[in-house]
């Protein structure tokens, strides 16, 4: 048992879709069991095919594994057409299957107790274990046509599910919203996968990849063809400007927040662009650069609004884009950057799944989610409380905590590649640290702000509490294992960085520990808090004051600098104004002139010659009289 | 001038003015007895081309039997009231006349253009016997035919103009 | 001694007849009376049977076939006044008129 099954991996919650879409209602509690059973089918047989592959990696410093397993499915020779089922296991696809198998199992048995009761259960699941089949599919996918199928997949589960409670109507935008965001950068990745067919001859990842190092495309084109590849990444990962659907997308239940725009589908992107390294490296610098200013900007703008939104979930959902404009950065930082991503990555999946379970937690009990309304649960909710400030510690990056090992690496490779960029990351640390105290404080500590929603608060069922102690415990030690010593320990064979670069370069850098940096890094996140801890204190008298003075800049932040406006500008103004014009053009033009036209003229014309018919003896003999002199003389006139 | 010439001119006048009487005048009975004058002229042409059968059959049946009918059909559809419009043209008249003009033009120039194949004056003067003979001999079939067509219309005549018992 | 057609030319003939058609054409076209439009019909047909003959005498001494033709003419002249008459009798019986602008019940 160990890679060869690694298709099962998604086959399994394929299965468990298809029982369940058709079955869920007759099957006892809506067959949420089937979901569950086959979340933890796939971890346990995740383990396997971790340990085989590690096994069969050899010692550090090694050539890369090549394994694929698949068949053709749609093939049409002539036009180099082939659609392979192909599956391929390396150290990229295992972080992330360790954190779609892990944490997807986790939401599963916390959606007992978070869903219980509500609608559309056991739909609920179905989605569910399609979106995990989906996204398993598309981390082991071999060739770009497949993971655009499953990339389209996760898609739809993430409309279907951000769309749960339909009925309200704020949910079906939010819904829209982020499939027709995301449906943007669909295109361009198709683009950018056709461009490279196109040139290739074959969407096999592999094949390009070496294609693209030896030099078998024209940069200009490559270049092209990945920066469109990148528009993708930048749709699923919620990049700037398509960041605007994730914070929307919280309408969807807590659980789904925590799998889909935490831990897995919005990392899709990052993954993305990990794979197709090669690509940069092959293109010019620019694309690569690119990168980076995306990924600052998206930064920059959520720390910004994180700092003053109300809603716990939003809270999550920005310091999510944080997160994600962050390994965008250190993605752009070429080869380099790959390790570091991937560390912040997996620590993020543990520590962002964290905070918005807890959210769900709190939610759950208290039926709220703005801070206007919350406060002081530390008392009525004390594993919650625990879990989810590890959680917030562990986001801003504080030792010695996963986020903190993820954020420092990230930062000591962005020392290597630009000191501007550098600094401008560590402009945000002290920031990060401050809305994530922000939202803890607000919630947790403090005076209750709503007695009648404090008295009612308790610590939920248990299936909704271990996820959190797992998580927590993850969120907390996860990061060591950049450690060589560690990193062995668990099978890898040498540190998770290197095992990560593994997959690029025969012979990945070594880790060592950076301390000026880590000094720098936990002044600012210390420092961070403590100011935190000064102006959300109390009655957060401070905040509300500097809110009133920095009046312009808290709208903006508060109007998510008013994007989301421009863009509904430019929807009612440009596209549904060209498709009104399109209308009028297919109703005048098409319609009444082109399609009614000639049967019109048919009509008019059948109307005027039928006046010719007088009935009249007289007007007949003079008209045959007239076509007799006609043909006379033309008759005369041509033989001359 | 010869004399057959200007005999020929005189016929020619006279029947041209009828024809034109029979297209112009307002009273039907007149133009009617215009008809029978113009068909006479017509005779006097086929007695100068020396066919006198012909001419006597044009005035036994057209200036004979055909204008008799002509008359009879006059008196039979005489209307309620002898209310006789006071122009007998239809109503486009202008276009018929036009149309006409350029019909005799095109003829006429058809006439005068066209080489005629001339046997020097070598003119065919058919007796009777000769005619007979060709008629029963070389024309038998499309003569009965005739016949055949005659009787046709005939029966067709009356079968048209057969008016239903009525009913009582 | 000459006989008379050869002191006469064939464009003579051919002349008068046209003249005598093309009224006979005008009579046709705009006359009232049905009957009076059969009586130009009878122009017509006499113009072209004088056509014939003349054709006849003087191009084809063989055969002669335009006089033949010529009585064929005169006979079927004869047969379609009939018919005429009687279906202008008939019209007349349903319409009481024989005024053909009158008649035009197959109109648009």
């Amino acid at each position: 048992m160990g890679m060869e099954q690694a298709w099962l991996l998604p086959a399994i919650p394929a299965v468990a879709f298809v029982v369940l879409a058709l079955f869920h209602g007759y099957l006892p509690r809506q067959g949420d069991w089937v979901a569950i059973g086959a979340s933890i089918a796939s971890f346990g047989l995740f383990l396997f095919v971790a340990i085989d592959l590690f096994d069969q990696l050899p010692a550090a410093g090694a050539a890369l594994v090549n394994n694929t397993a698949g068949f053709d499915w749609v093939e049409i020779p002539e036009i180099d057409f082939v659609l392979r089922i192909g599956f391929r296991v390396d150290q990229l696809t295992v972080v992330m299957l360790s954190a779609v198998t892990f944490v997807g199992m986790l939401v599963h048995i916390y959606s007992t107790g978070y869903m219980k009761g509500e609608r559309r259960y056991g739909w609920y699941y179905a989605v569910l274990a399609l979106f995990v089949a989906s996204m398993m599919t598309l981390v082991l996918a071999d060739n770009f046509l497949l993971l655009y199928i499953t990339w389209e997949g996760v898609g739809i589960c993430s409309y279907l599910l951000i769309g749960h409670y339909y009925e309200r109507r704020s949910a079906a935008e939010a819904a829209k919203k982020a499939f027709i965001t995301t449906r943007i950068g669909d295109v361009l990745l198709l683009i950018g996968i056709v461009l490279l067919w196109r040139e290739a001859g074959t969407f096999d990842m592999s094949e390009i990849f070496h294609m693209a190092e030896e030099g078998g495309f024209d940069k200009t084109y490559l270049t092209m063809a990945t920066l469109f590849l990148f528009g993708g990444a930048m749709g699923k990962s919620a990049q700037f400007p398509f960041h605007v659907w994730l914070p929307d997308a919280m309408e969807g239940p807590t659980p789904v927040s925590a799998l889909i725009h935490a831990a897995t589908m919005v990392v899709a992107g990052i993954y993305l662009v990990a794979r197709v390294m090669p690509l940069f490296e092959a293109s010019f610098d620019g694309a690569l650069y690119f990168v980076v200013a995306i990924g600052l900007i998206t930064t920059f703008l959520s720390v910004f609004m994180g700092l003053v939104m109300t809603d716990i979930k939003r809270v999550v959902a920005y310091s999510t884009l944080n997160s994600l404009g962050l390994m965008m950065v250190a993605l752009g930082f070429g080869e380099a950057g790959v390790g570091a991503a991937m560390l912040y990555l997996f620590a993020h999946a543990f520590f962002k799944a964290l905070l918005f379970l807890g959210c769900g937690s709190v939610i759950h009990a208290t039926k709220r989610q703005e801070v206007s309304e919350l406060g002081g649960l530390r008392k009525k909710m004390p594993i919650t409380n625990a879990t989810f400030l590890i959680g917030a510690l562990s986001m801003a990056g504080m030792v010695p905590l996963a986020g903190f090992f993820a954020k420092d690496e990230i930062l000591v490779q962005a020392n290597d590649f630009n000191i501007v960029v550098l600094v401008l990351i560590l402009i945000t640390l002290p920031l990060t640290a401050m809305y994530m105290w922000r939202v803890y404080a607000l919630t947790f500590l403090g005076q209750p702000k709503d007695e009648r929603v404090h008295e009612h608060a308790h610590e939920q069922a248990p299936v909704m509490v271990y996820p959190l102690i797992a998580l927590a415990g993850l969120a907390a030690v996860v990061g060591f294992v950049v450690f060589e010593p560690v990193g062995e320990a668990i099978g890898l064979g040498q540190g998770f960085l290197e095992t990560v670069e593994n997959v690029l370069v025969a012979d990945p850098h070594h880790f060592e520990f950076d301390w000026p940096i880590a000094i720098i890094s936990t002044l600012l996140v210390g420092g961070g808090l403590l100011a935190a801890m000064r102006i959300w204190s109390g009655d957060a008298t401070i905040a509300k004051e500097a809110g009133a003075r920095y009046r312009f800049a808290h709208q903006l932040f508060l109007n998510k600098f008013y994007l989301d406006d421009v863009y509904q500008w430019i929807i009612t103004n440009v596209v549904i104004g060209f498709g009104k014009f399109i209308a009028v053009f297919d109703r005048t033009v098409i319609n009444d002139t082109g399609v009614d036209g000639p049967g019109d003229v048919a009509n008019g014309t059948g109307f005027l010659l039928k006046l010719q018919q007088t009935g009249k003896m007289p007007n007949y003999a003079l008209a045959m009289l007239i076509g007799v002199l006609v043909l006379a003389i033309v008759g005369f006139s041509v033989k001359g | 001038m010869t004399v057959a010439e200007v005999i020929f001119y005189a016929i020619a006048i006279v029947s041209i003015v009828a024809a034109i009487g029979v297209v112009t005048v307002p009273n039907v009975v007149h133009a009617a007895l215009f008809l029978i004058l113009s068909l006479l002229g017509v005779a006097g042409f086929y007695i100068l081309l020396s066919n006198e059968f012909l001419a006597l059959v044009q005035i036994l049946i057209y200036a004979g039997t055909i204008s008799i009918l002509v008359l009879l059909a006059l008196m039979l559809t005489r209307g309620r009231e002898q209310n006789l419009p006071s122009v007998s043209a239809g109503a486009q008249w202008p276009l018929a006349l036009l149309g006409s003009l350029v019909l005799g033009a095109v003829l006429l120039t058809a006439v005068l253009d066209v080489n005629w194949p001339r046997d020097d004056g070598i003119v065919t003067l058919v007796d009777i016997n000769t005619l007979g003979g060709a008629l029963f001999r070389d024309w038998l079939l499309p003569f009965e035919l005739v016949s055949v067509v005659l009787t046709v219309a005939l029966i067709g005549a009356v079968v048209i103009s057969h008016r239903d018992e009525e009913e009582t | 001694m000459e006989t008379a057609a050869e002191q006469i030319s064939l464009e003579a003939f051919l002349f008068v007849a046209a003249i005598i058609f093309s009224l006979g054409v005008y009579g046709v076209l705009s006359r009232r009376n049905a009957v009076q439009i059969l009586m130009s019909v009878e122009l017509m047909l006499n113009a072209v049977a004088v056509n014939f003959v003349a054709f006849a005498v003087y191009t084809d001494p063989e055969l002669f076939r335009g006089l033949i033709f010529g009585i064929f003419v005169i006979i079927i002249a004869a047969a379609e006044v009939g018919l005429a008459l009687g279906i202008i009798l008939n019209v007349f019986r349903s319409q009481a008129t024989v005024n053909v602008d009158e008649v035009s019940e197959l109109k648009w």
